[in-house]
């Protein structure tokens, strides 16, 4: 059953005339075997300027269908028994539906754990039950302050490095010497060591050494050492003949041999056993493979280039990696910025995917707005610039008119700038908010590890178990 | 400081004998196993698998106190059940007797364990076959059909169907007998004999129906869907769907929701209606929240809309998909399913001709040899990994891969999987 307060919410077609800017649209969905606990009799009391719509949906198949047929600002969750589980479920629906609703869950004490999780997820809000009019009134005018995007710059041109697909976008100090350094080796056939963190585009500089080098006509093949199972790494790099072990159905030409003439990049080089840096020390130096299974010496003529986002050296003293293998490929070394160091190349790099991925999915962006611009600046980009480019395709497939807008970016982007953290209104946090925070980001340092996330933080283990009880984290 | 790496699942499934002991703490291991966080944005991050996955000895020996917990808890329901049976017994209580063996039985089968459950029921069976009154019996012969069914063996269920339906019908038990129509029509149905499975299904929604037997006669209408949809009558297949959402809606039955709303979904995508495919689909999945847990059918809903997503070129929400299915197959100890989330995966990587997809695909193989031991799966896997090497134009492995998955389905009789694959190998040779 539904209860439409003033007007019926806008079709799922509809475009925001005019009038409905500032005006949101709410849809209030029901705990699981309960009720909206007197959530939705309040909203209607306080939607007293005309500038709120609210809906119900009594459970969340109902919430679902009007999710799908109808457009929405913000979906107000009241989570059940098992808040968790629910908020995981809402992160993930409100992901497909039409429109990017943000969400404000409501919930019995929600536990620190909760909110933290709802923070890093992007959440709005997490209020307590019963919601208190003040507190969610300040989240509303929060979600119209972020809706409300009025600047906008046009997207600046971009003078690729490369031509095509491997094109290298930026004009940072620190990519002006990575180009110094191209330039320099890419006509040389040298062996050439790519260092960088994972997503600084290692293959991008690979394949622009290739396409610059004097093998740019043989083929540029590329291995990713820690994608394939160990198992088959021998055979994929040197191929196998049929019936060499079970699963060898057919004769297969290894990688080094499709490279002859040509590049073979060897991605994430550290990844492979002792056994197999061997073997391909003794390719690298004899210049000649035994194909697994096979007694024929063949010989391969490929310009090699490794990459790994690990510290080798480091590598070597833990015994993991071989040090005449290391002193064989990095005959020269490049290493790639991560984004942040790279400052208003993130603009460039924008502009360059926004018009690729516009072309890609047939949309016509000409434009970026200032706050969302602002939210890709503020963002710690772990995964560098791939993290970037699958934030912009997945913002371009959003988009629907000819400005790249915040409402096209993740929630977990969006969350970052406003969410839980701005709660307290004198920028102050309780002592246990601030423990708990800390333990959290401690425990994501450690990959979730408790004996060494106590270790970092200088308590027993059994103290910390106790506390992550405790902040339900 | 990050403490020591985490084992590969790989790895720590070596160090695993294929012991049916060590199912339980098989299914901990690969429950807890994380990937990587620094793997997610590098290079290797699209072609995480299940072998790529960690594992933290320490966070194993922690949680097994859970995994004993659940291993003693579902050996007491089941000790139990016996001892219920014992004291049947002493009250001279056979049917009493044969329904705790049933409830045993069934135990096992939720927990994945068919030959036990096979054993329970016929324990039953036998108890059955003394009484005067044959709807225990007819209980008993439903119970081990259906076990035949999940097993693989749809000639065996047949048999045991057949026996109960004669039964029922001798005894005028008009729910054991739609509910032995029922085992029919799915029997026949899994062999792809599509015009008994209708005539079976038919049989027993009429029955249901006469009964008013509401629930039993939705699911009926549901099948009969799926069956129409299969032999291509759309329209038909629109109206049983129908009908039978219309029963299982006012009736509030949330697991039976999301089954009709998950075969709506396909019947939309046949259609060539994305939209509402993925709008039945999303609904199913909130149907299947609100009903008990049962991972199976979720990760059901989710593969159909990742393929959905697959078909239509969504590959960023195919993906996704895809990943979240893997969560909830690893998180759900459905691990038998893997195969199939690993072979959508490589088909995706095959649309963006990305070849080292082909990881995806042994993991599959793997998986399917290991875990789910089917053969049927095995063979799927070899015939969307033959398509996937042809896409790349490696001709010669693509009919390798491809004629195994035709030997396979040869021993196994499946005559419609074999000569899609034989129309593959005719395309290949032209």
């Amino acid at each position: 059953m539904t209860h439409p307060i003033r007007m019926n919410p806008s079709p799922l077609s509809a475009v925001p005339r005019k009038e409905d800017v500032g005006r949101l649209r709410i849809l209030v969905v029901a705990a699981e075997g309960g009720g909206t606990g007197g959530l939705v009799q309040n909203l209607r009391q306080w939607a007293d300027d005309g500038r709120l719509e609210i809906d119900t949906a009594p459970d969340l198949p109902r919430a679902v269908r009007q999710l799908a047929s109808q457009r929405w600002d913000l979906v107000v969750a009241v989570l059940g028994e098992h808040p968790d589980d629910d908020l995981s479920w809402w992160i993930d629906t409100l992901r497909a539906a039409a429109g990017s609703p943000r969400l404000i869950a409501a919930a019995q004490a929600p536990s620190m754990g909760l909110v933290l999780r709802a923070e890093k997820a992007g959440v709005l809000d997490v209020l307590s039950l019963p919601v208190r009019r003040d507190e969610l009134m300040r989240t509303l005018e929060r979600l119209r302050a972020m809706s409300s995007e009025t600047g906008a710059a046009p997207l600046p041109a971009v003078e690729p490095y490369a031509v095509g697909p491997y094109a290298l976008v930026g004009r940072s100090p620190a990519m002006l010497d990575v180009y110094k350094l191209l330039a320099r080796v890419a006509g040389s056939a040298a062996t050439v060591l790519v260092q960088g963190e994972s997503g600084t585009g290692k293959e991008v500089v690979a394949r622009a050494l290739h396409l610059n080098g004097p093998k740019a006509s043989g083929a540029f093949v590329a291995v990713n050492c820690a994608a394939i199972p160990e198992n088959l790494l021998e055979s994929e790099l040197f191929g196998h003949e049929k019936g060499a072990f079970t699963g060898a159905v057919t004769r297969k030409i290894g990688r080094f041999e499709q490279a002859t003439g040509g590049t073979l990049f060897l991605d994430e080089i550290a990844d492979m056993s002792l056994a197999l840096q061997a073997k391909i020390l003794r390719a690298v130096q004899e210049r000649e493979i035994e194909r697994v299974g096979g007694g024929e010496t063949i010989a391969v003529e490929v310009r090699l280039i490794a990459a790994t986002n690990r510290d080798l050296k480091e590598a070597i003293k833990q015994g993991r990696f071989r040090e005449d293998l290391y002193y064989r490929l990095a005959v020269i070394t490049i290493r790639l910025p991560t984004l942040a160091e790279r400052g208003d190349d993130l603009v460039l790099l924008t502009a360059y995917f926004v018009r690729q991925f516009a072309e890609r999915y047939g949309k016509q962006i000409h434009s970026i707005s200032d706050r969302a611009l602002d939210l890709l600046r503020g963002h710690s980009w772990v995964g560098n610039v791939r993290e970037l480019r699958n934030v912009i395709e997945r913002a371009v497939i959003v988009a629907g008119d000819d400005t790249l807008r915040a409402e096209h970016l993740p929630d977990e982007l969006r969350g970052e700038a406003a969410t839980l953290a701005e709660r307290p209104q004198d920028g102050m946090l309780a002592l246990a908010e601030v423990e708990a925070r800390h333990i959290a980001r401690v425990l994501g340092h450690t990959g979730g590890q408790i004996g060494a996330a106590a270790e970092i933080l200088g308590i027993h283990r059994n103290t910390l178990t106790r506390k992550m009880k405790e902040y339900g984290l | 400081m990050t403490g020591p790496a985490p084992v590969r699942v790989e790895k720590a499934l070596g160090l695993m004998p294929e012991l049916e002991a060590l199912d339980p703490l098989r299914a901990l291991l690969v429950s807890i196993a994380r990937p990587d966080e620094r793997a997610l944005w590098s290079s290797s991050g699209p072609y995480l698998t299940l072998g790529k996955r960690g594992v933290q000895p320490d966070e194993l020996r922690r949680r097994m106190p859970q995994a004993f917990h659940r291993i003693t808890e579902h050996l007491q329901v089941l000790y139990k059940a016996y001892v219920e049976a014992l004291e049947c017994q002493q009250r001279a209580d056979s049917a009493g007797v044969v329904a705790a063996l049933l409830r045993a039985g069934r135990l096992e089968e939720d927990v994945g364990r068919f030959t036990q459950a096979r054993a329970w029921y016929g324990v039953a069976l036998g108890v059955a076959e003394a009484l005067q009154d044959r709807r225990p019996e007819v209980e008993s012969l439903r119970a081990v059909g259906y076990v035949y069914l999940a097993l693989g063996q749809p000639a065996e269920g047949a048999r045991h169907f057949q026996r109960a339906l004669a039964l029922a019908e001798a005894e005028f038990d008009q729910a054991g007998a739609t509910g032995a129509c029922e085992g029919l029509g799915d029997t026949a149905l899994a062999q792809e004999q599509w015009a008994g499975a209708y005539a079976w299904y038919s049989r027993g929604l009429r029955l249901a129906d006469a009964a008013g037997d509401a629930s039993r006669a939705g699911r009926l209408e549901r099948q009969l869907g799926v069956l129409a949809r299969q032999q291509g009558d759309l329209t038909a297949a629109g109206d049983f769907l129908h009908r039978a959402r219309e029963r299982f809606e006012s009736a509030g039955a949330a697991d039976e929701m999301a089954r009709v709303l998950n075969e709506q979904g396909r019947l939309d995508a046949q259609l060539g209606r994305y939209n509402a495919a993925a709008a039945a689909y999303r609904e199913a999945v909130a149907w299947a929240q609100r009903a008990p847990r049962d991972a199976g059918l979720e990760l059901s809903i989710r593969l159909n809309l990742a393929e959905l997503d697959l078909e239509a070129g969504r590959l960023l929400e195919a993906e996704a998909e895809l990943r979240r299915a893997e969560q909830v197959a690893i998180g759900g100890n459905v691990m038998r399913r893997l195969p199939q989330v690993y072979t959508l995966m490589g088909r995706l990587r095959g649309a963006q001709e990305d070849e080292t997809g082909f990881v995806f695909f042994e993991q599959a193989l793997e998986l399917a040899q290991a875990l789910d031991r089917s053969l049927a799966t095995e063979a799927q896997v070899y015939l969307a990994y033959g398509l996937f090497r042809s896409r790349l134009g490696q001709q010669d492995e693509a009919r390798a891969y491809l004629e195994r998955a035709r030997e396979i389905f040869d021993s196994l009789g499946e005559a419609v999987e074999r000569e899609r694959v034989e129309a593959q190998l005719r395309t290949m040779s032209a």
